[in-house]
C-alpha cells in the first residue's frame, strides 16, 4: 500500500489516528526528542540523541510494589503497563532495525510481560534518510540502509512538498487506511522519484565497519590482544555509549524503599550498564570484568559476536550515538577494525 | 499482560541452622510455601531470593529435588541481601521466584564413580547431587567427597558429612593446621593430589571459590580426567534469571540459562569471565 500525504496534512493523518497516541520528534532546549505530536510536527530532524527504545523499555519501571506491617506477612502488588496504542512518528531506519533486535532479547527464552505489553500497542513510523549520512552514521557496513524498512509499520520518504507513504505490515496499513482521503494516490513519477532518491541515499558514501560478516571470527581471534586496553584508555566509564544505544537492553532490579512503618516500597527495573564496574563485580569482591579493556570488548563483542552467534544478526544498527556522544571520542567502528586488522 | 516473570511467590522461614560462624558466616535457611505454592527444581538449578526493601539475590538450592515439601538454601553473608538473610527469624516471610538454569545430568552419571569436590559454601550448589546419589545409592558406584574450609570452623553440613561415611568416602580438609584436626590440612587441590582418585569410570563435580576450581580442575586433567568427566558451576551476578538483564553475560551464553553447571569441555570455550 502506497500513497502520498502532504507534509501540511501530516497533524491531520494524526489527528485522524482515532485510539492512537502520537509521538514525533520534538526540539526542547535546543534537543531533539521523542514527544507528543503537537499542532505542527516536524520530522526532518537529524536523529535524537536518545533512540526510541524506551517506548517498549523505559529507563525505570515499577514490576510491583510491596507492603509490610512488621509481624505480618508482606502484601505485593504486581504493576502493569496500561495497554495503550502508540505510534511513533519520524523513526530512522537505523532505529527501526533495533526493534527486532529488542523484540528477540525479550522474547527469547521466555517472554518478558513488560517488554511485550508495551510492543503489542506500537507503531513505528520510519523516515528514509534521503539526505547526507551524518559523519557518524555507518548503517550501511552492518547490513543497513537509508531506507531500511526492518522493524517499520510505515515507511516515509520525503518529496519536498510530500511524503511518500508506503505500509511495510498490516499495522502499518490500518494506520494509512485511518488517513482515508488525506491520502492520494502516487503515481509513476512519484514512484520513480522515491526510487531514484532510495537508490542515491544507498549511494552515499559511508564510514564503517570493514567487513562486518568476519567480525564475529576475528573478535573470537582477537579476544586477547594488548589492544583491547589501548584502546579503552581513554574511557571513564560513563556508559553513555550503552544508553544511548537503540539496542543496549542491560538491567538492574532494584527495591526502592518510600517508608518504613510499615515497610512500603516498590521493585524497580532500569537501564544498566555492562561499562559500569560493578556490573559484574561478585558480592566477594571477585570482578569477572575488572579493567576498562575487559568491559570495552564485552559491549563491542556483544553487538559483534555474541549477539551474531546467538541470533545470527549484529545487534548495532550502525546509528553512530555511541561515537558521536563519547565524551572521550572512543569509537566503535575503529574499535572493530582495529581489533580484526590485528589479527 | 501474560504471566508476570519477575513477582516472586512467598515463602516462609521454617528453620535457621547456623552452619558456620564469624566473619565469613553460613546460614542454611528452610523456606516453605503456603497454599500448594512453589515448584519442583532439579540438581544445580538455583532461585532468586528477595527480601522486600533489600533486594533479590541468585541463591543455589542447597535440597535435593526429591523433598518437595520444602527448599534449602545455605546462604554467607557477603552483601546486603545475604547479610539481610542473616537477620532472618523462623516465621519471617521472603520473595522467591524459579527455579533457573539448566542442571547436573545425575541420570547420564547412573553406574558411574562419582568425585565431588567442594570448597567453602561451594558445598551447597553440588549438595543435591550429593543427597540424590546416596539417596539412590544403588544406582551408583564409588561416590568420593572432598570438602575443605578455612578453618575447622568453616566447615559446613559438618553433622551431614560426617553421617554420609559408611556410602560415601569423605576426605575434609582446612587450609591451616589447627590443634585438634587431625584429617588433612592444606588446600583442596592437594589434598585431591593426596587422594588422587581414578578418572576411570568418573565424573569430577567441583564448586567454591574460583581460585580453587581453576587448580581443581587443573589437578584433575592431570589425574587423567578428560575435559568431558569434569563438571562446575559457576555463579555470575545475577538480576533477571532469565536471559535478559545482561549481568551473568559470559561469551554467548547468559549464565542463568545455559548455566550454571558446565562441563570443563563447554566451560573452556568461553571467555574465562567468571
Amino acid at each position: 500500500m502506497e500513497a502520498l500525504l502532504d507534509k501540511n496534512r501530516l497533524k491531520d493523518w494524526i489527528a485522524a489516528l482515532d485510539g492512537w497516541e502520537a509521538y514525533a520528534p520534538a526540539r526542547q532546549d535546543g534537543i531533539w526528542s521523542y514527544q507528543p505530536a503537537g499542532d505542527n510536527p516536524e520530522l526532518n530532524h537529524p536523529n535524537t540523541p536518545q533512540p526510541p527504545k524506551g517506548f517498549a523499555f523505559p529507563q525505570r519501571e515499577i514490576f510491583f510494589k510491596f507492603e509490610q506491617v512488621k509481624g505480618e506477612a508482606p502484601r505485593l502488588t504486581a504493576v502493569s503497563p496500561a495497554p495503550t496504542f502508540r505510534v511513533v512518528f519520524g523513526v530512522r531506519p537505523c532505529d527501526g532495525r533495533a526493534v527486532p533486535r529488542m523484540d528477540r532479547v525479550f522474547s527469547d527464552h521466555v517472554d518478558d510481560g513488560y517488554y511485550q505489553a508495551r510492543r503489542d500497542g506500537l507503531a513505528y513510523v520510519g523516515l528514509a534518510c534521503n539526505t547526507p549520512p551524518s559523519r557518524h552514521c555507518f548503517c550501511q557496513s552492518v547490513g543497513g540502509s537509508p531506507v531500511s524498512t526492518d522493524g517499520l509499520d510505515v515507511l516515509l520518504t520525503d518529496l519536498g512538498e510530500r511524503y511518500f507513504v508506503a505500509a511495510v505490515t498490516d499495522t502499518g496499513k490500518a494506520l494509512m487506511q485511518a488517513a482515508g482521503a488525506l491520502l492520494a494516490k502516487p503515481g509513476a513519477a512519484e514512484r520513480k522519484e522515491v526510487a531514484r532518491l532510495h537508490a542515491a541515499a544507498v549511494a552515499q558514501p559511508q564510514r564503517g565497519v570493514n567487513d562486518a560478516a568476519a567480525a564475529p571470527a576475528k573478535l573470537k581471534a582477537g579476544f586477547d590482544s594488548p589492544l583491547w586496553e589501548e584502546l579503552a584508555r581513554a574511557c571513564i566509564g560513563c556508559g553513555i555509549c550503552t544508553f544511548l544505544c537503540p539496542t543496549c537492553h542491560c538491567f538492574d532490579i532494584n527495591d526502592e524503599v518510600t517508608g518504613t512503618v510499615p515497610l512500603k516500597g516498590s521493585r524497580v527495573r532500569t537501564w544498566d550498564s555492562c561499562q559500569f564496574p560493578d556490573f559484574t563485580m561478585h558480592s566477594s569482591g571477585h570482578n569477572p570484568r575488572d579493567t576498562l579493556g575487559s568491559r570495552l570488548r564485552q559491549r563491542v563483542s556483544h553487538k559483534f559476536r555474541y549477539f551474531h552467534e546467538n541470533f545470527g544478526m549484529h545487534q548495532c544498527t550502525g546509528c553512530g550515538r555511541c561515537v558521536s556522544e563519547c565524551p572521550v571520542g572512543i569509537d566503535i567502528v575503529r574499535v572493530v577494525n582495529e581489533i580484526a586488522g590485528s589479527v | 499482560m501474560g504471566d508476570n516473570i519477575y513477582l516472586p511467590q512467598l515463602a516462609r522461614v521454617a528453620h535457621i541452622k547456623e552452619e558456620v560462624a564469624g566473619e565469613r558466616a553460613i546460614k542454611t535457611f528452610r523456606l516453605e510455601f503456603d497454599n500448594g505454592g512453589g515448584f519442583e527444581h532439579e540438581c544445580g538449578q538455583c532461585a532468586m531470593l528477595s527480601i522486600f526493601g533489600r533486594g533479590e539475590s541468585m541463591i543455589s538450592i542447597a535440597s535435593s529435588p526429591l523433598i518437595r515439601d520444602y527448599k534449602q538454601f545455605s546462604i554467607m553473608r557477603v552483601g546486603r541481601v545475604t547479610s539481610a538473610f542473616h537477620e532472618l527469624a523462623v516465621g519471617d516471610v521472603v520473595g522467591i521466584r524459579g527455579p533457573y538454569g539448566n542442571s547436573f545430568p545425575v541420570d547420564a552419571w547412573r553406574g558411574k564413580n562419582l568425585v565431588f569436590i567442594g570448597g567453602g559454601c561451594g558445598l551447597a550448589p553440588i549438595w543435591p547431587v550429593i543427597q540424590t546419589a546416596v539417596a539412590q545409592r544403588a544406582d551408583f558406584r564409588e561416590i568420593t567427597v572432598f570438602y575443605g574450609g578455612r578453618s575447622p570452623r568453616d566447615i559446613m553440613y559438618r553433622a551431614e558429612l560426617e553421617k554420609l561415611r559408611g556410602a560415601v568416602d569423605v576426605h575434609l580438609s582446612v587450609d591451616k593446621a589447627e590443634e585438634g584436626w587431625d584429617a588433612f590440612c592444606g588446600f583442596v587441590p592437594a589434598n585431591l593430589m593426596a587422594k588422587q582418585p581414578a578418572p576411570d569410570n568418573a565424573i569430577a563435580i567441583t564448586c567454591g571459590p574460583p581460585i580453587m576450581i581453576k587448580y581443581v580442575i587443573e589437578n584433575l586433567r592431570s589425574l587423567g580426567f578428560k575435559d568431558e568427566q569434569i563438571y562446575t558451576t559457576i555463579e555470575n551476578k545475577m538480576k533477571c534469571g532469565l536471559g535478559k538483564c545482561g549481568r551473568c553475560n559470559v561469551g554467548k551464553d547468559y549464565v542463568c540459562v545455559k548455566g550454571p553447571v558446565y562441563s570443563w569441555a563447554e566451560l573452556k570455550e568461553l571467555p574465562a569471565e567468571y
